[in-house]
């Protein structure tokens, strides 16, 4: 699609940069974002995450041309065709793309999954990605990202709705909180998204339904099990009452080893990301799925029964919103309806759910891209009152550019 | 001190029965002065050292007090012979000791729980997304299965013949019409029965007509080609994407078998060996040089036998 003659989209600040280059990538248009930190005296233009994602993209398209400034304030992306990870493109040894996250970062590998599964679908082949190296993060982080295992758990089932379901798999190899300044962890993870499809189903998804059980997740990294059985006995003692199906499980591994940056022994190895955790994930009787995720704070000094209560009113504070769908699974189920035949969906979600900063970035940027605004209206259940909005999202009909041909 | 804080911690019953045999004996009235004066003095030396003690009421072992009396005797007696001097001063530290506070501490992960904590875990932390379509209730299924194994063998038996029943609705259905009862009869019942043979491993349908005119044929294969090739064509134009079409088995393309103990060069005709032009420069190529001779592994020098 690098051949349309269309001039760039304009787009400014860092805000929404990854949904911003996927769109990019699904429609074909080519960007060009300025003004990317420009006022930061430190660290101006793109971040090393950033970087790296651009790093991401390149490897599973085929034609794919990137510009960064010499600031790294401006960069035109002009995007080529999902290929996926087809042996000896870009990837190494059968057929899997190995990206590597330097050590400085400081966002989790769950900033890289989420656009790559929103990518993913529409790829010509399979996409398997291991992610590896000094930066990999499988936790939550202070900087908002949700845990690995809340996309395997609270995300990626999501998929199932739009009739995509076959051969998905998010493999933790290694687990790694964030080391040290919350830069960096020892982490390994392997995806693998094995079902394309020419277009995703419409979805009409508007009954948010009772919730039903909850789940969960707690791990600790280089540190005490008994961490993670104080965070489950706080977190069920919250939940249990409420939702008497709640099983969180546990999940111990030894700190994940990386090399030292010593000069004088290049051989040493160090160990980093110690840490501690809970992701939950609730579900609804119609299958709609709330996650929350905590993990102790790089710094320390938080103690387990702490983390499983925030965590446990986290859950309670996501579902209190209302909607079927929680701000965090909000963009990458627009985008899938975006995606989708031409023909209206709908979602429920909850007011504070699309009246949401990044919500509303997300509808500005899909206008630009040149999809159809949303339609916006009260749910109306005369029974109840929920103050829940009705999402009406149309279709483009594009879909896998990359599969028409097949 | 030591000797009876053991017993306290590890026998609670006796502990208690303990406590209602030295209640009765204050209440018969044969408390010794002298032990009671004791205990005043105790509890001076204990007040001066820390708080003033709070008296205690004696409620809580006296609702069990008439019951007691003849296992009191019995405890009596176990006791008396080995312990007796102990007996004593336990009796004296039990008025202090009343207010000791018991916690049952149960760990709230049963047998039963940690069961079902490990199916549920095989489905729950795997790295593909979790369906949460496991149950607990399936383990329930599990420990029922003991218990009414007779049931289960005339289920079995049921589902078996349903099971039947349904394979067949499911195939044959396309021969019955909306309006007809389940079981075929005439000619649906021939036709079903000609498909169950077929299933079970007839080569050829009953109703595979032999001969025909063969203008007929073929209309009848080019009909069923066009019909195919106008499903294709309209998919296409849709964008759905198809199956892809069967191979066509080619039989020529395969080399024929040939029968065992025949010449391996040439042809035998009427008590001849005939070799053609193709066979000789086979036989010639082959002794000079076996490099390039891709003849012996394919056999394209079959001269006529071949086309």
């Amino acid at each position: 699609m690098a051949t349309t003659s269309q001039p760039p989209i304009r787009l400014t600040s860092h805000k929404n940069f990854v949904y911003r280059l996927v769109f990019s990538t699904l429609t074909g248009r080519t960007v060009h974002i300025s003004q990317i930190r420009p006022s930061s005296p430190t660290n101006p233009g793109l971040a090393p995450h950033e970087i790296s994602f651009l790093r991401l993209l390149e490897s599973v398209t085929n034609g794919s041309q990137m510009e960064i400034s010499y600031t790294g304030t401006i960069l035109v992306y002009k995007p080529g065709l999902i290929t996926g990870s087809s042996a000896g493109a870009g990837s190494s040894s059968g057929g899997v793309v190995r990206h590597e996250i330097p050590a400085g970062c400081t966002r989790g590998v769950s900033y890289f999954l989420l656009p790559l599964c929103l990518m993913a679908p529409f790829s010509k082949a399979p996409i398997k990605v291991l992610f590896t190296g000094p930066g990999v993060i499988t936790s939550s982080t202070p900087t908002g990202d949700m845990s690995v295992d809340s996309v395997r758990t609270a995300i990626l089932p999501l998929f199932n709705q739009f009739g995509i379901f076959n051969n998905i798999e998010l493999r933790v190899l290694k687990r790694s909180n964030p080391g040290p300044n919350g830069r960096g962890g020892g982490g390994e993870v392997q995806f693998v998204f094995g079902h394309q499809v020419r277009l995703p189903k419409t979805l009409h998804l508007m009954n948010a339904g009772k919730i039903k059980r909850i789940r969960g997740v707690a791990y600790s990294v280089g540190v005490s099990a008994s961490n993670n059985s104080r965070m489950i006995d706080v977190a069920r003692g919250i939940l249990n009452p409420l939702v008497p199906d709640t099983y969180v499980f546990s999940d111990v591994s030894s700190a994940p080893l990386v090399p030292g940056g010593d000069r004088n022994n290049p051989l040493a190895k160090k160990k980093i990301g110690l840490g501690f955790g809970l992701s939950l994930v609730a579900e609804s009787s119609t299958g709609c799925l709330f996650s929350a995720d905590v993990a102790s704070p790089p710094s320390g000094g938080q103690p387990p029964e702490d983390i499983g209560k925030q965590c446990a009113y986290q859950l309670l504070e996501t579902i209190s919103k209302g909607g079927c769908v929680p701000s965090a699974a909000f963009p990458i189920m627009v985008g899938l309806m975006t995606m989708g035949s031409e023909d209206v969906g709908r979602l429920q979600v909850g007011r504070d759910v699309v009246g949401d900063e990044s919500a509303i970035q997300l509808a500005r940027d899909l206008v630009k891209f040149g999809a159809p605004g949303w339609g916006l209206r009260d749910a109306s259940s005369d029974e109840e009152k929920t103050g829940d909005i009705i999402v009406s999202v149309v279709g483009r009909g594009i879909g896998n550019v990359g599969r028409k041909v097949a | 001190m030591i000797g009876k804080r053991k017993r306290d911690t590890s026998v609670v019953s006796k502990y208690k029965k303990g406590k209602k045999n030295e209640k009765e004996e204050t209440r018969e009235g044969s408390p010794a002065p002298a032990e009671s004066s004791a205990q005043d003095i105790f509890r001076k030396f204990f007040e001066a050292q820390f708080e003033p003690l709070e008296v205690q009421g004696n409620g809580a072992t006296e609702r069990d007090f008439d019951s007691g009396s003849d296992h009191d005797s019995e405890e009596l007696e176990n006791l008396g012979s080995s312990e007796s001097e102990w007996s004593g001063i336990e009796g004296e530290g039990d008025d202090e000791n009343l207010s000791v506070e018991v916690v049952e501490y149960t760990a709230p992960s049963t047998k039963a729980d940690a069961l079902m904590d490990k199916r549920a875990r095989k489905a729950f932390m795997t790295a593909k997304p979790p369906s949460f379509a496991t149950d607990l209730g399936s383990t329930t299924d599990r420990a029922k299965k003991g218990a009414d194994e007779d049931d289960d063998k005339d289920t079995e038996t049921m589902n078996l013949k349903n099971d039947l029943a349904l394979q067949r609705l499911l195939k044959e259905s396309h021969l019955l019409d909306s309006a007809s009862d389940l079981a075929p009869t005439g000619k649906n019942r021939h036709k079903a029965l000609d498909l169950r043979m077929q299933e079970l491993g007839a080569k050829k349908s009953l109703y595979h007509q032999k001969n025909m005119p063969s203008s007929m044929r073929k209309g009848i294969k080019a009909r069923a080609t066009s019909k195919e090739d106008k499903r294709r064509k309209e998919a296409r134009e849709n964008g759905i994407i198809l199956e892809k079409p069967a191979p066509k088995t080619n039989h020529s393309s395969g080399r024929r078998e040939r029968g065992v103990g025949g010449p391996s060069i040439g042809k035998f005709a009427g008590g001849t060996l005939n070799l053609s032009q193709r066979d000789i420069a086979q036989v010639q190529s082959a002794r000079r040089g076996r490099g390039k001779s891709r003849g012996r592994g394919r056999g394209p020098g079959r001269g006529r036998g071949r086309r």
